[in-house]
């Protein structure tokens, strides 16, 4: 980079003033800098850096969180995560959510964004139906999935009883179909906003690749596989990565679905959550967050490095 | 294009079934709607059906009950407070650090852009100790620190995208013209960033009316003070779910949001894409 100094300074010449706008002292300069960013870093460090580093020093105490100074542990944090039950019990279902949630807002909500992209009628009014859910409270979401899935009263049920499949009626909360209900949901909520990232990429997508692919006589699949998928190379990048943190992140939802989520529906969020508020047990809560964070970062940052190799670029 | 042409006559059976689809989608939302306007022992004996005798019986508890009035303007001003906060913080910051000639810049951008890989639940803990120390535990002040400081990334990413189509010149024939750097920003940049600035409002805007958790965690005993958790607190203390009073809460709740999506779709969805894809 070049340097303040350095830099000829346009319009010198006709520049009558002593003080050259383009060259304020050097001191002046810097407070200025400070004055443009100096709120942002002392909101994003005082409030956002240094609780993270704090968390990353608390990983190696035994703090309880509440009071008592915390004792250091080394290690011993990190070894016990090897033999918590429940930490793999979470670290499983975690798994099985982020996997289903990764394959499907990467590649069900680009099938989705496909079919809607060139609608000939009512296209504000369809896409408007599947977006709607997105501006939602998840609370909203999560208090209406409640009631679809309850056993007695819930919709789902009594449409089931109501065409003569009784014996389909499930306990769609319960531990047999969570994990599927919990993924239900999130697609519910969240579908919208993924598939409007590929929309607006679609359209982004000039009129001449599809007016070439039809003089070579390309029907709906192959514009799919030779136009289409490759420029939307971009947003999956995006939407694979986002989906990714979204899984791992996994929190919320669980909250509004069961309040109190039993053992089998723990999410590693949820862990974290209960281990440092609930459970007076700060330091191993934080060294979980820890693993989990080194997790999401390895796998985004291997994640970027092999899509962004295959975006295309005209 | 003459196979255009043709298709356009065709029967529109690709939308018709996604019409058909969407309905479906949706129609979770509209039973809410629907079993709004029924008695509890109605719900629980006809979910499905419409409501044989409609009644607001159960909007009036959302308001006499739940007291959901004066939550809801606090979740109202909360949110604008936020936004300003953003969109005069985050503007700034991301000018400075692209724009003028600030040699730790680019050494800035990317400690703010790492902010948002970092995920909530490892600072949330120490960040209430914090706000203990600070004595501003379990305030409205704490949470909009944490709304400010964690929505910063974000909005100075969306900012920094945006301020490389801006062009130069402007700012050097404002500085020719004596403008210093604060008037240069202020009255030229920041109104040209104004789609940024509507992207950040509608992001923001929606995410703190409906937020529940960060309210729920860092407002502590003194919650039940922001419109959703006013309802979640209400919800959590009874066995029995009241559907009546839980489907009309969630129809007041989402009606701002859904009039404002209803006026303004086209705006809205290029707003909340913008951010993501530049």
């Amino acid at each position: 980079m070049t340097t303040y100094s350095s830099r000829p300074a346009p319009g010198r010449a006709e520049n009558p003033f002593h003080e050259n706008p383009f060259h304020p002292p050097a001191w002046k300069n810097a407070a200025t800098s400070a004055l443009f960013c100096g709120p942002a870093i002392l909101l994003y460090g005082g409030f956002v850096l240094l609780p993270t580093l704090l968390g990353f020093g608390y990983s190696f105490t035994n703090w309880s969180g509440w009071g008592q100074k915390p004792g250091f542990v080394g290690l011993g944090n990190f070894r016990e995560l090897f033999t918590d039950a429940l930490f793999y019990r979470a670290f499983r279902f975690t798994l099985f959510e982020t996997a289903l949630i990764l394959l499907f807002f990467t590649f069900g909500t680009m099938v989705l964004a496909v079919l809607l992209d060139r609608l000939k009628a009512m296209k504000g009014l369809i896409r408007a139906l599947f977006f709607y859910p997105y501006i939602l409270s998840i609370l909203v979401g999560g208090l209406i999935f409640q009631w679809l899935g309850n056993y007695r009263e819930g919709a789902i049920n009594t449409v089931l009883r109501g065409i003569g499949l009784e014996s389909w009626a499930q306990e769609w909360m319960g531990p047999q179909w969570a994990g599927w209900f919990l993924f239900a949901f999130v697609v519910w909520s969240a579908m919208g906003f993924f598939t409007m990232l590929y929309l607006a990429n679609l359209q982004m997508i000039p009129d001449e690749l599809y007016e070439a692919a039809a003089l070579d006589g390309a029907g709906p699949v192959s514009v799919f596989r030779h136009v289409q998928f490759p420029m939307l190379m971009p947003t999956i990048t995006t939407n694979s990565v986002m989906a990714l943190i979204f899984g791992i992140n996994l929190f919320g939802q669980v909250v509004v679905l069961w309040e109190q989520p039993r053992n089998d529906t723990y999410t590693i969020g949820y862990y974290i959550y209960d281990l440092g508020v609930r459970g007076n047990r700060q330091g191993y809560a934080t060294a979980v967050s820890l693993v989990m964070f080194l997790i999401l970062a390895v796998v985004a940052v291997v994640q970027v490095r092999t899509l962004r190799r295959r975006e295309v670029h005209l | 294009m003459s196979l255009g042409h043709r298709k356009r006559r065709a029967f529109p059976l690709k939308e018709i079934l996604l019409l058909a689809a969407g309905i479906l989608f949706l129609s979770p939302v509209f039973l809410a709607v629907l079993n709004s306007f029924k008695t509890l022992a109605e719900i629980n004996a006809a979910p499905l059906a419409l409501p044989s005798r409609p009644t607001l019986a159960s909007y009036g508890g959302i308001f006499t009950r739940v007291h959901i009035l004066k939550p809801m303007l606090n979740s109202l001003l909360m949110a604008l407070a936020v936004i300003v906060c953003l969109i005069t913080i985050a503007p700034m910051a991301a000018y400075s650090m692209s724009r003028r000639k600030m040699r730790t810049g680019p050494c800035l951008r990317v400690l703010f852009l790492s902010g948002l890989m970092i995920p909530f639940q490892v600072l949330m803990v120490p960040l209430m100790q914090e706000f203990r120390f600070l004595g501003i535990q379990f305030s409205y002040l704490s949470l909009l620190l944490v709304y400010v400081s964690t929505g910063l990334p974000f909005a100075i990413f969306v900012y920094t995208g945006f301020l490389t189509t801006v062009p130069k010149e402007l700012e050097e024939a404002a500085a020719i013209d004596g403008c210093g750097q604060f008037g240069t920003f202020w009255r030229i940049i920041f109104p040209l960033l104004a789609p940024c600035t509507v992207t950040v409002i509608i992001f923001w805007g929606i995410w703190i009316w409906n937020d529940f958790l960060m309210a729920f965690i860092f407002m502590g005993p003194s919650r039940g003070q922001l419109a959703f958790v006013q309802l979640w607190t209400f919800l959590s203390d009874k066995y029995v779910k009241n559907w009546d009073t839980i489907f009309a809460g969630v129809v007041v709740l989402s009606l701002p949001l859904t009039v404002l999506y209803l006026t303004m779709q086209r705006r809205l969805v290029k707003g909340l894409t913008a951010g993501a894809i530049k």
